[in-house]
């Protein structure tokens, strides 16, 4: 269920727009899951919630850090801590470029940190190399339901 | 003078034994003399008894043996001995009376002697008579009779008696004789010995004495010549100088050949001198022996010096005045000394006096000895409300015991918490009240016992002040941050909206392009150009106040390394320009790296950025010396400015140039100032329009 899916946490709708945009822009096909808040997206991992029963396996996280209810850092923090998500692949995608931010980030655990560019020119181009690297080149961890 | 005197006595002590030796011994040998001549006068006695003895017995003989002569012959010359022997008998019987007067047995012997030899001169007279009257025949019977042959030999029985008891004599006399020559000689060489050796003793002590008196005189001479120290000269009776040593011709300048034969008067400053100082300074010491006194002294040079005289009369046996002694002492340096030590203690008094702190001193029982204008007016206390008052009184009372604790561990063990450091403590005022103070407390050795001195000052206004102060510092540290997450919220919220300005822009010309003229087109790229241009203004405001916040993180730096990585990065950012940069290698600071990298960024960067119209252009980093610190600059041959601008270089939003000129947001510059401020360092541009720029900065 929802295979080779990308989990797009992001609250703000111009941004999931544009995202979106720039990810159809690059050809990447993949199932966009998205999650309006930190809640949501735990939920929509561990099964809990609004996504009761049904956790999602998706292939990629994109988190933004500055989400309502549960922030990003904490969000990645739960992913961590927990075994069935603990390799799961997460990309910080935020606006922030303070060095607390991206410290804490890596600290925690994220694969990559990209600071979204006003220019969306060099948006799209920076998610084509994050869709190559992370859904093509990357081999992913063993999936944790089919281990 | 002493050790001369006994030494002297001991001489006399000595000679005296001599003579006395010398005397006895004369005395000894005069009187064994005068026995020997006794003694010898005896044995020429005793001979001449023998002599007399023998003659007269001799005589007695010859006599008889004429009388018998006669009997034979008739002839009357055969009497002659006869006659002769009356006479001579009678003499010398006589004679040895007189000689044996001293000895009775002798005398009575000579009695019978006498008699015996009168006897036989009457039987010769017999017998002369019986021949001339009756002839041979009748006197041949008395001549041959046995009557004078026993008396012959009776005669020669007692002389020699005599004889026998006069060689007794003799021998005795001989042995006294010899046994008193012997002790005349014995007496004669033991005091002969005793007296040479008296005076080779004698000799030795005074030869010594007079080696030993030229040795000290010799010593004396050198160490008076030698003293530096002190002038040590002698001035005869009328004040000329006599004799002058080391030190007097080191303290006033003369040589001996320049100031012997001169009159002292010349030691004396003009106005002495005018005084009649020189006369009357002499005529003190003659009349009182000696004179002290401390003044102004001239040197050969003219110049004064401080003196300390002192004058002694020099005086033989019979108190007739040789001259003066004089000792001279230099004690300039000392008097400079004292009147520094004077002015000294005259600067600290009026220190104490005039200090707005309270400055206060304590003996080892902790009672106050000094209390300064300061103290008085902090404690409300006058000086003598509490001079021997214990320390205790100027302090709340619950800090006694713990002072009275300390002072005492202090005294004993010398160990003491606040000595030698400054401390807050509360103090107390005369009317109680309390005040935060400050002290600083010392101790030193009052000979053998410890005092302290301490230092007070009232901080009731700093402590108001350090409070205020520490509000302040958590309402900064509230506003550092409401900034933070003011900053935080600007770099997340306010570049959202521009992302979409963008990125719905760059949809509408893409999806929508057909339907767009070309002036719809351009005003779509103007908003994109717009709201990218204010994501850099964002970025580059964050980046200017992330400067100022943080600790610096001082390490050394390789600000040569660090500007040829920055610009290697600006010749990968634009690989057409021709741009040269010549850096000054090996430049070590000490200073936040991170902060460093951002200051070349941008002041290399805009070294690139306006030459961008030159080509090829030059950029140079290097250092310089400015008011003996090192300024390090970066200098380009790029577009310049005017210097009647330079002021406006460093404020943030300031710019020199069109943005269509030189794109930029007028923060760099800003950001740099801040950077070097916080290094305690300073910034600061020199140029000329179209001539390039220069920008220094110290650290």
């Amino acid at each position: 269920m929802h295979d080779r899916s990308i989990l797009l946490v992001e609250d703000n709708p111009d941004d999931e727009a544009l995202t979106r945009r720039a990810l159809a822009k690059n050809n990447i096909q993949n199932e966009i899951l998205l999650a309006r808040d930190g809640a949501e997206a735990l939920d929509w991992l561990f099964g809990t919630g609004a996504h009761a029963g049904r956790p999602a396996a998706p292939e990629l996280v994109l988190l933004d850090l500055k989400l309502p209810k549960v922030d990003g850092l904490e969000v990645l923090r739960r992913i961590r801590a927990n075994p069935s998500t603990r390799l799961l692949p997460v990309v910080i995608l935020t606006s922030s470029r303070e060095e607390k931010d991206v410290v804490t980030g890596y600290g925690l655990g994220a694969n990559s940190y990209i600071r979204k560019p006003v220019d969306f020119g060099q948006f799209v181009e920076a998610v084509r190399q994050l869709g190559l690297y992370w859904l093509v080149l990357n081999e992913p961890p063993p999936r944790p339901d089919a281990a | 003078m002493e050790m001369g005197l006994s030494l002297e006595r001991r001489i006399q002590i000595g000679f005296g034994i001599a003579v006395a030796i010398i005397v006895a011994v004369g005395a000894a040998a005069l009187r064994s003399t005068e026995a020997t001549v006794s003694s010898a006068r005896w044995v020429a006695h005793t001979l001449q008894v023998r002599a007399e003895l023998e003659a007269g017995f001799a005589d007695l003989i010859e006599a008889e043996t004429g009388v018998r002569g006669y009997v034979i012959t008739g002839d009357t010359t055969y009497l002659a001995p006869y006659h002769s022997a009356r006479t001579t008998l009678h003499s010398r019987l006589a004679g040895l009376r007189d000689l044996t007067a001293d000895n009775p047995a002798q005398q009575r012997r000579l009695d019978s002697l006498e008699t015996l030899v009168a006897t036989r001169l009457e039987r010769l007279q017999w017998t002369i008579e019986t021949r001339r009257t009756g002839g041979p025949a009748a006197a041949g019977p008395a001549v041959i009779g046995g009557r004078g042959k026993e008396l012959i030999q009776r005669v020669h029985e007692v002389i020699t008696r005599m004889e026998d008891d006069e060689g007794q004599l003799l021998a005795q006399r001989s042995a006294t004789l010899q046994a008193k020559a012997r002790l005349a000689r014995l007496a004669a060489w033991t005091g002969a010995l005793v007296a040479l050796a008296l005076a080779g003793l004698a000799s030795v002590l005074v030869g010594r004495e007079m080696a030993g008196r030229r040795f000290a005189e010799e010593r004396l001479r050198l160490l008076v010549g030698s003293v530096r120290d002190y002038a040590i000269y002698m001035v005869d009776p009328a004040g000329y100088v006599r004799s002058w040593n080391a030190g007097a011709e080191r303290i006033k300048g003369y040589t001996p050949p320049e100031i012997l034969g001169q009159h002292f008067a010349r030691f004396f400053t003009p106005e002495d001198v005018a005084a009649g100082r020189p006369a009357a300074v002499l005529h003190d010491a003659a009349a009182e022996g000696r004179y002290e006194e401390e003044n102004w002294r001239v040197r050969k040079d003219g110049s004064r010096f401080w003196a300390d005289v002192v004058i002694t009369a020099v005086r033989d046996d019979r108190g007739a005045l040789l001259g003066f002694a004089k000792v001279t002492r230099d004690l300039t340096e000392r008097k400079r000394a004292e009147q520094a030590l004077r002015a000294s203690e005259e600067r600290f008094r009026i220190l104490a006096v005039t200090a707005n702190d309270a400055i206060l001193s304590a003996d080892a029982r902790g009672h106050i000895t000094y209390f300064n204008p300061g103290a008085e007016r902090i404690f409300g206390l006058t000086a003598d409300e509490v001079i021997d008052r214990p320390l205790t009184t100027l302090m709340p009372e619950r800090f006694r015991e713990a002072h009275r604790a300390g002072l005492a561990r202090y005294v004993a063990t010398g160990e003491g918490r606040v000595i030698g450091k400054t401390v807050e403590l509360a103090g107390r005022r005369k009317d109680g009240t309390e005040f935060p103070l400050e002290l600083s407390l010392a101790s030193w050795k009052h000979g053998a016992d410890v005092a302290f001195t301490a230092i007070i000052r009232d901080i009731t206004t700093r402590k108001a002040g350090e409070e205020q102060l520490r509000r302040y510092a958590v309402q900064l540290e509230a506003a550092n941050q409401e900034l933070e997450a003011f900053s935080y919220s600007v770099s997340h919220d306010l570049r959202a909206p521009l992302r979409s300005l963008d990125g719905f822009s760059q949809a509408l010309l893409e999806d929508y392009h057909e339907r767009l003229d070309d002036t719809g087109r351009d005003f779509l790229q103007r908003v994109r150009a717009a709201s990218q241009r204010m994501a850099t203004l964002i970025d580059d405001l964050l980046s200017l106040s992330r400067v100022t916040r943080g600790e610096l993180q001082v390490g050394d730096v390789d600000l040569s390394a660090l500007a040829a990585a920055v610009a290697a990065d600006l010749h990968r950012s634009d690989q057409k320009r021709d741009v040269t940069f010549a850096i000054t290698p090996d430049l070590v600071a000490r200073a936040d790296p991170g902060l460093m990298r951002i200051v070349l960024q941008n002041l290399l960067g805009n070294a690139w950025k306006f030459t961008g119209k030159r080509s090829p252009a030059h950029v140079e980093f290097g250092v310089t010396a400015q008011d003996g610190r090192r300024a390090f600059f970066v200098r380009d041959d790029g577009a310049g400015f005017d210097m009647a601008y330079a002021a406006k270089l460093f404020g943030a939003f300031q710019r020199l140039h069109a943005t269509t000129e030189f794109p930029g947001t007028g923060i760099g510059l800003a950001t740099v100032q801040r950077i070097i401020h916080r290094h305690g360092g300073q910034v600061w541009a020199e140029g000329a329009p179209e001539r390039g720029a220069t920008f220094y900065f110290t650290l």
